[in-house]
């Protein structure tokens, strides 16, 4: 068949078609929008639908929310934990070489511990390996940031990585990265993508869907291939973490270095005794307070004698802008693996120096000189800690330790000297170095400050000329040598503060009290600016104290301070009775010295610094005032051990208020007062009238007000005031901001949700947070918010047990996690407890379970419950399969809301899952509602009607009594009560039932008995084992163990043995209802009273008929003529059904034609009627208008 | 475990140191208390106090030796609910309802604890000053709802004990008094007080729980923009309380119009036991802050008798001084406003204050030995041309980040 041509398109040059497409062309491409172009398509449908869509968007929008938290994370974070898990053999060690090659180029051979290296420009990473140990695995997983989950490809999943999954479940869920490895034993590669397709979904079911699982394919000379581990380097170095509960509420640190510090004498002599030791580590979580209670878990609970922050051994790279890090910032820090350089201690300095780390020593070159220096001195520890500020002029000035401590307390002296007034001339503690000290004082200040020249130069000839000698020499040492830049920079600031401290100091002397008694008006003036000079001073010079480091010498020298500041005080009592010229001064000096104390000049000091000595001097004067009390003012404010109880601030009896002056000096704290610049009213009014144009009622109120403001303020003040342009000029900006913000504040907030308001809070809490201390220095600042997390500090631990030290292997995780108020006790917990689905067994009710909650590791016996309907909590002998239960326990308070899991032993490594439940813990309420049910059984020995003797459920009649009115029942369910005891036999009962009791009823009585849980906190002690044998803890058995290692055998009661069921067959009389009853009963119920037929007499039964030959003929015969006459019969029968049924169906035929057409003819009709209808509607509608 | 406590001597800031040893789990023992005294051990009011703390803990020990010098209690778990108590006279209900402020946001079950005895005497803040005062500053930690308050109400019971203990009084008076109570318990809102030696007042205090309290920043106080206070007077002339008032007035309209001062007189059974008057005021600022100051007659036979005239002036002063201390929360608070930034989240909190009261600086102590918190304390100097009172303090903490571990998560 030939091939037809169709008819080719023929393309319009002209018509409207063609108009229309050229229209189309031009300008129909500029609208993309699909809904602008086609808006009819787009148009609402139905606004149901349209109004549930919009419920749909936003549950999802508002689905997606997060709870809004405060960001806490430091400035500089910790290192990033990163665990590598996995079962034994299958590359864990390898890898963690792998990356710590890839980012620092170096070669690790031994992973041992923590090993923390520099990654990227603001991340720093802690690997650490996890081995085969299910304490190894619950610890490490409360502490990973990141887990990298190795999985042979080859062998599969193994039980261990869906453990660590179940326990990172409970413990707060941190990222997880799953691993492939071996991926080279396949040869076939279809296999290889079907396992890692299998393996990837298994994992995604897991973690989450989409959940990042990496292919390590093989390996080249037993290293994973470069590019590979580089894109795993990459992926860690830009991952995110969501903050966990846990961690964000407590501190941890996961030791990287451990060091004995027992004095040597003491192991020589007793090897067991505790040991003090010192761990290291990046703090990391949240704040840690000093002295606080931690838990190393494997190890116990202690107390923190003391915690110091170190220099950062593995510190991020400066602030320079360049893309990557260059080879001496890649730095790499494992002291347990024997990396490290230079490892710093609070008083030593540990250097090892291994070949291929020279560019890390240059790098802390500095500092080790200081430290060489400090090991050239032998003194003693203690005077080591008080030489590290020292030490650094012994290097060049070369003095004696005599003059070394003399120098030290020289310097210490200025110190306090700073701290207090020029008064403060004899001092009892440095005796005969009194006068020198304050004559450095005067001389270090006239470095400073010119104006104090006259006084030096008369107090020069006092000048201890070997003391002069020694400043210089320290000064030059200061100037010639380097020291580190922070000591440097601490006398820096302390030369500052002698500038500050000059006109105060000045102020407070007796110079001002001379003054004061010429000009008393300008006095109180001078004096709030020498206490305002004072105090600034004190604070500043506290936290110089600080920064030496050394607690014992601040506290010593706070001592010393306070001692001073009573002494002074006495002597200025004592002048003041001498001198007469002070004696006027008596009433004002002692108000103003009352006025110190209620200000507090420092009060800081006042508060914290002084506690001790305030109470020692408090004991001195009573021992002495048994005869002479001296009653001093200050004496009041101090601590009186039996003083009155009573929150009550008495009023300052110096404050005048019926003066004018001192009404005035608070007049500006009412609305009625003056306002300040930005806030007054009157301002506000007046810009704003400018700014809208002005309104006549604006401009009067505020030149009346502005008038008023003259009358109040100084005249002077305002003059300036107009003058400045500067003024004019931020006065100008402050109103442009203003404007703005308030322009803002009326469009920007427009949508704001309530979501975004919460969100914009924490935003600003956080940043109020790190504000607040930034300007300080650390040594101060670990005082006020503790040690923040991202720092390197060392905690000692004064009574570790010494197998943590003799029994130590790095490749345990050592933690030691912070415990918040109250965790330290041990209570009562109630949790919510389930089985795990994956555990074989159910659990037994006081069987030992070994619990991981919080940060501890330990053993309890826990008791299961549930809660009836009624709110009872009833015992349960077993866990149930499939539900949550409830679970009490005695063990470590834990905030509510805490997850824990449960194992039954943590000892070896079993076939089987070992996580046998998991669980949340719910309530920390001491008084335990926990009751079993029990039963108590007794049986009727005498039945009256309703009432009858019960026996055997209680001995006495003292039990009986306490059990009156309670509810007893029968098995068969007759309910009843108890009455009364009766004296024989004892123990009986009267007892009412609602229905008659049989003898062979048994009654019992159901109560509720409360059970106590038994006290056994038995933590995991799992590090002190020797090495080798740490996963083989083995704490109390149960009974089933006990039993089975025993060999005993359960000899059950012959009654509970199950036995053949014989049942004897009843017998039941025959109902027997009495005559009367018969009588009243109805028919239908009435008993028949059918006699049974009896026997027929013969006589009477008929004779059976037996027929003649011919009889049974004729018979025969009519049987089949009538069966003929049947058939014929039926044949017919069913002719005539077929035609009747025919004519029925004729007949509907009919029926339905004749319908047919009646309905046509109807049909008809109406219309023919409707027609008419409708023309006289419409000749009457045409006719309406016709008529107007 | 290793939860050794801490150790003290003597009676003083007694409340301070049980009530932090409740809040923080840690057992605390104090010595010496005034083991040099004529009468050595705890007074009765101590013990009193300790029964109360007993009463809201579950499973607390209380050690207290033969002579009562030497306490030591392991604090348990904070219990709450209903509680009745009747306090001891020598101190007034201000003295329990001061560390039950403290403990009340932290307990299992929202507390409703009813205290009968005195309810303004000298010693102590009163009842209504710790009402108008306390109560809005928890607020502003986030401690309100429907059920906190404080209600100074008539009690049946008390009355019920006097008749019972009196049995001279005839029957006619006694149903005259019940008929008055009757009428009272229609209507809760008349006040019931009692005077300091007699007592016979009752209030409760009602408290909603919280699991974590917000930190707060309470720098700027603002103006005050109005006064109020309460001149009340039991069991003398109706015409103390008018005389108070006028008094008080003269003083503080100087400084604003906006002062409005109730008389409050009570009659019969409402008057509590003892006589005596009093003055409340309370200066409200402009960003919600209130300062106040009370003043008490002498309790009848002890000391001289002060007029109403000085009592009003005096009272009006106090409360001068209190604005020129200044800060946020008034003296007689600091310690509550201190102790809720302590327990707050960890976050900065920031509050200003007056100067720091003895008793507010021995609790600075206290809660660093107990949270290992420090305050950074800095003193804020009135500028040279400020009219604003004497020098305040600006106290800087970050919370230990408590969390109430008694409420049940359910």
């Amino acid at each position: 068949m030939p091939f037809k041509k169709q008819k080719q398109h023929q393309q319009k040059h002209s018509g409207p078609k063609a108009e229309k497409k050229k229209l189309k062309k031009q300008n129909g491409s500029t609208e993309e929008d699909e809904r602008k172009r086609n808006p009819k398509a787009f148009a609402v449908q139905s606004a149901v639908r349209m109004a549930k869509t919009f419920h749909r968007a936003q549950d999802i929008k508002t689905k997606k929310h997060h709870v809004p938290v405060v960001d806490r994370t430091p400035l500089e974070p910790p290192p990033i934990v990163i665990v590598v898990v996995g079962p034994p053999k299958v590359g864990k060690s390898t890898l963690i070489r792998c990356l710590i090659k890839n980012f620092t180029r170096q070669k690790l051979t031994d992973i041992c511990g923590p090993v923390t290296i520099v990654s990227g420009k603001k991340r720093r990473l802690t690997f650490m390996e996890c081995n085969n140990d299910i304490n190894s695995m619950i610890d490490l997983a409360k502490v990973a940031d990141l887990v990298l989950m190795l999985i042979d490809a080859s062998f599969g999943f193994e039980m261990e990585t869906f453990e660590f999954l179940n326990i990172c479940q409970v413990h707060g869920f941190p990222r997880i990265m799953g691993v492939l490895t071996h991926l080279d034993a396949f040869k076939n590669n279809k296999t290889l993508r079907k396992t890692k397709k299998n393996l990837k979904h298994r994992f995604w079911t897991e973690v989450y869907q989409g959940a990042k699982l990496f292919y390590l394919s093989g390996m080249v000379y037993g290293e994973y291939q470069n590019q590979e581990v580089k894109n795993l380097g990459r992926f860690i170095s830009v991952m995110k973490f969501r903050p966990l509960v846990w961690q964000t509420s407590h501190p941890y640190i996961l030791a990287d270095r451990i060091e004995d510090l027992t004095d040597p004498e003491r192991l020589r002599t007793d090897p067991k005794c505790d040991r003090t030791v010192s761990l290291y580590g990046y703090l990391r979580g949240t704040h840690l307070k000093n002295k606080g209670q931690v838990h190393i878990p494997g190890v116990g609970d202690f107390q923190m004698s003391d915690v110091n922050f170190l220099p950062d051994p593995c510190p991020l790279p400066g602030t320079q802008k360049k893309r990557a890090l260059n080879e001496k910032e890649r730095l790499l820090y494992a002291p347990m693996a024997g990396v490290g350089g230079v490892v710093y201690d609070k008083d030593a300095v540990y250097i090892d120096l291994p070949a291929n780390h020279v560019k890390q020593l240059q790098e802390v070159r500095p500092t080790t000189e200081l430290v060489q220096s400090l090991i050239e001195t032998h003194v003693t520890l203690d005077a080591k800690m008080a030489a590290s500020k020292v030490s650094l002029f012994s290097g060049s000035a070369g003095l004696d330790p005599t003059d070394i401590s003399e120098v030290q307390e020289g310097l210490r002296e200025i110190h306090v000297w700073d701290a207090h007034t020029q008064t403060q001339r004899r001092k009892v503690v440095f005796t005969g170095l009194e006068e020198e000290e304050d004559d450095v004082s005067g001389s270090s200040s006239d470095e400073d400050d010119d104006g104090s020249d006259q006084e030096n130069q008369e107090e020069e000839d006092d000048l201890s000329t070997f003391l002069k000698e020694v400043r210089d020499k320290s000064e030059k040492a200061t100037k010639g040598s380097t020291p580190p830049v922070k000591k440097r920079k601490l006398e820096e600031m302390q030369g500052e503060e002698e500038v500050i401290a000059e006109a105060p100091a000045f102020a407070d002397s007796e110079d001002e009290l001379e003054r004061g008694e010429a000009d008393s008006e300008g006095e109180g003036e001078a004096e709030r600016a020498g206490d305002s000079g004072h105090c600034s001073k004190e604070s500043e010079e506290d936290s110089d104290d600080e920064e030496d480091g050394d607690e014992d010498d601040e506290s010593m020298e706070e001592e010393i301070g306070a001692d001073d500041s009573d002494e002074e005080e006495e002597q200025g009592k004592y002048h003041s009775g001498t001198f007469k010229w002070k004696e006027g001064l008596q009433q004002k000096a002692s108000a103003a010295f009352l006025r110190h104390q209620e200000a507090a000049p420092n009060l800081r000091k006042l508060v914290y610094g002084s506690v001790v000595e305030a109470e020692d001097s408090e004991e001195e004067e009573e021992e002495l005032g048994g005869l002479f009390r001296v009653n001093r003012p200050q004496k009041s404010k101090k601590v009186q051990a039996d003083a009155l109880d009573c929150s009550h601030f008495n009023p300052d009896i110096s404050h005048n208020w019926e003066l004018e002056e001192m009404l005035n000096s608070i007049r500006d704290c009412f609305v009625t007062g003056q306002w300040e610049e930005g806030q007054d009213a009157a301002t506000l009014l007046k810009e704003d009238g400018k700014s809208s144009g002005g309104g006549a009622f604006c401009s009067l109120y505020s030149e009346l007000k502005s008038e008023s403001d003259e009358d109040e303020t100084d005249d002077e003040d305002q003059q300036v005031k107009m003058d400045d342009e500067e003024v004019q000029k931020n006065k100008r900006l402050e109103k442009k901001r203003r404007l703005k913000e308030r322009f803002d504040t009326e469009y920007d907030d427009g949508d704001a949700t309530y979501f975004d308001d919460l969100k914009e809070e924490m935003q600003k809490q956080a940043e109020l947070n790190r504000a607040e201390f930034e300007d300080m220095d650390d040594e101060s600042r670990v005082q006020y918010e503790g040690f923040r997390p991202g720092m390197y500090v060392r905690l000692e631990i004064s009574s570790l047990p010494c197998e943590f030290v003799t029994n130590f292997d790095p490749h345990y995780p050592v933690i030691i996690g912070g415990l918040g108020t109250s965790e330290g006790n041990v209570g009562y917990l109630q949790m919510r407890l389930k089985k795990h689905r994956w555990y074989e067994r159910i659990l037994k009710t006081r069987d030992p379970l070994i619990l991981s909650l919080g940060w501890r590791r330990f053993q309890t016996i826990p008791l299961y419950h549930i809660e009836d309907h009624n709110g009872r909590h009833r015992l349960l002998k077993y866990t149930p399969q499939h539900m949550h239960c409830g679970a009490s326990i005695w063990g470590p308070i834990t905030p509510q809301g805490t997850g824990f899991l449960a194992v039954q032993s943590v000892s070896g490594v079993k076939a089987n899952f070992r996580i046998a439940a998991t669980g949340v813990v719910l309530d920390l309420d001491k008084s335990v509602t926990i009751v079993k049910k029990l039963k108590l059984i007794g049986y009727p020995y005498k039945i009256f009607q309703n009432t009858c003797f019960i026996k055997g459920m209680f001995n006495t009649v003292l039990e009986v009594a306490k059990f009156e009115g309670a509810s007893i029942r029968t098995v068969s369910g007759v309910r009843g009560q108890i009455k009364k005891a009766l004296s024989t036999p004892p123990g009986a009962f009267r007892a009412t039932f609602e229905d008659r009791l049989l003898m062979s009823d048994i009654v019992f009585l159901r109560s509720w008995y409360p059970v106590s849980i038994p006290q056994l906190y038995n933590p995991v002690t799992s590090l002190l084992l020797p090495v080798g044998q740490k996963d083989s803890w083995s704490g109390m058995r149960t009974v089933g163990q006990l039993k089975h290692d025993l060999g005993v055998r359960n000899k059950p009661s012959i009654d509970s043995l199950y036995k053949p069921i014989t049942r004897a067959p009843r017998h039941f009389n025959p109902l027997h209802i009495p005559k009367e009853l018969q009588k009243a009963l109805p028919f239908k119920s009435k008993p028949k009273l059918l006699q049974p037929k009896g026997k027929v007499p013969r006589d009477l039964k008929r004779a059976s008929v037996i027929r003649e030959p011919h009889e049974r003929k004729v018979a025969e015969l009519l049987r089949a003529l009538s069966t003929v006459h049947h058939y014929k019969k039926k044949v017919a029968q069913r002719a005539h059904h077929a035609k009747h049924k025919e004519f029925l169906q004729q007949k509907e035929k009919d029926e339905e034609a004749k319908m047919k057409r009646m309905k046509d003819a109807r049909k008809k009709l109406y219309r023919i009627m409707g027609q008419k209808d409708q023309k006289k509607q419409r000749s009457s509608l045409k006719g309406t208008p016709q008529d107007d | 475990m290793a939860s050794h406590g801490l150790t003290y001597e003597g009676c003083n800031f007694l409340r301070q140191r049980l009530v932090l040893s409740a809040l923080s789990g840690k057992r605390v023992k104090i010595k010496n208390i005034r083991s040099k005294d004529d009468e050595p051990g705890l007074r009765d009011f101590e013990a009193n106090f300790i029964r109360l703390l007993d009463k809201l803990t579950n499973g607390s020990t209380i050690e207290i030796n033969q002579t009562g010098t030497v306490l030591v209690y392991q604090p348990g778990l904070l219990y709450g609910g209903t509680v009745e108590h009747d306090c001891n006279p020598q101190r007034s209900i201000g003295y329990y309802l001061e560390a039950l402020l403290m403990l009340g946001p932290f307990m299992k079950s929202p507390l409703k604890a009813t205290l009968r005895g005195v309810t303004n005497d000298l010693t102590d803040p009163t009842v209504d000053l710790l009402k108008s005062t306390a109560l809005p500053v928890m607020k502003k930690f986030g401690i309100d709802g429907e059920g906190f308050d404080i209600k100074v109400r008539t009690s049946w019971y008390s009355v019920f004990v006097e008749m019972q203990s009196n049995p001279g009084m005839d029957k006619v008076a006694m149903h005259v008094i019940l008929y008055l109570n009757l009428s009272l318990v229609l209507h809760p809102q008349v006040v019931k007080r009692g005077m300091a030696p007699g007592g016979g007042g009752e209030v409760v205090f009602t408290c909603p729980v919280r699991k974590t309290v917000r930190p707060v920043q309470l720098t700027d106080p603002g103006k005050i923009k109005r006064i109020r206070g309460v001149a009340y007077s039991v069991r003398v002339s109706p015409q103390m309380g008018n005389r108070i008032v006028e008094s008080a007035r003269g003083i503080l309209n100087q400084f604003l119009p906006d002062i409005y001062i109730y008389t409050d007189h009570m009659k019969g059974a409402n008057s509590g036991k003892s006589p005596g008057f009093g003055l409340t005021l309370v200066a409200e600022t402009l960003n919600g802050y209130f300062l106040s100051a009370e003043m008490l007659s002498t309790p009848q036979g002890q000391g001289d008798p002060i007029l109403p005239e000085d009592l009003g002036r005096n009272c009006a002063k106090l409360l001068l001084e209190e604005i020129y201390r200044g800060g946020c929360v008034d003296s007689s608070n600091q310690s509550l406003a201190l102790l809720l930034m302590t327990l707050g989240q960890q976050d900065v909190s920031k509050v200003l204050l007056g100067p720091l009261s003895p008793y507010t600086i021995e609790f600075l102590r206290h809660i660093r030995d107990f949270f290992q918190i420090m305050f950074k304390i800095e003193v804020q100097k009135p500028l040279e041309d400020e009219r604003k009172g004497g020098d305040k303090v600006l106290m800087t903490c970050v919370g230990v980040g408590y969390s109430n571990i008694s409420k049940t998560l359910k």
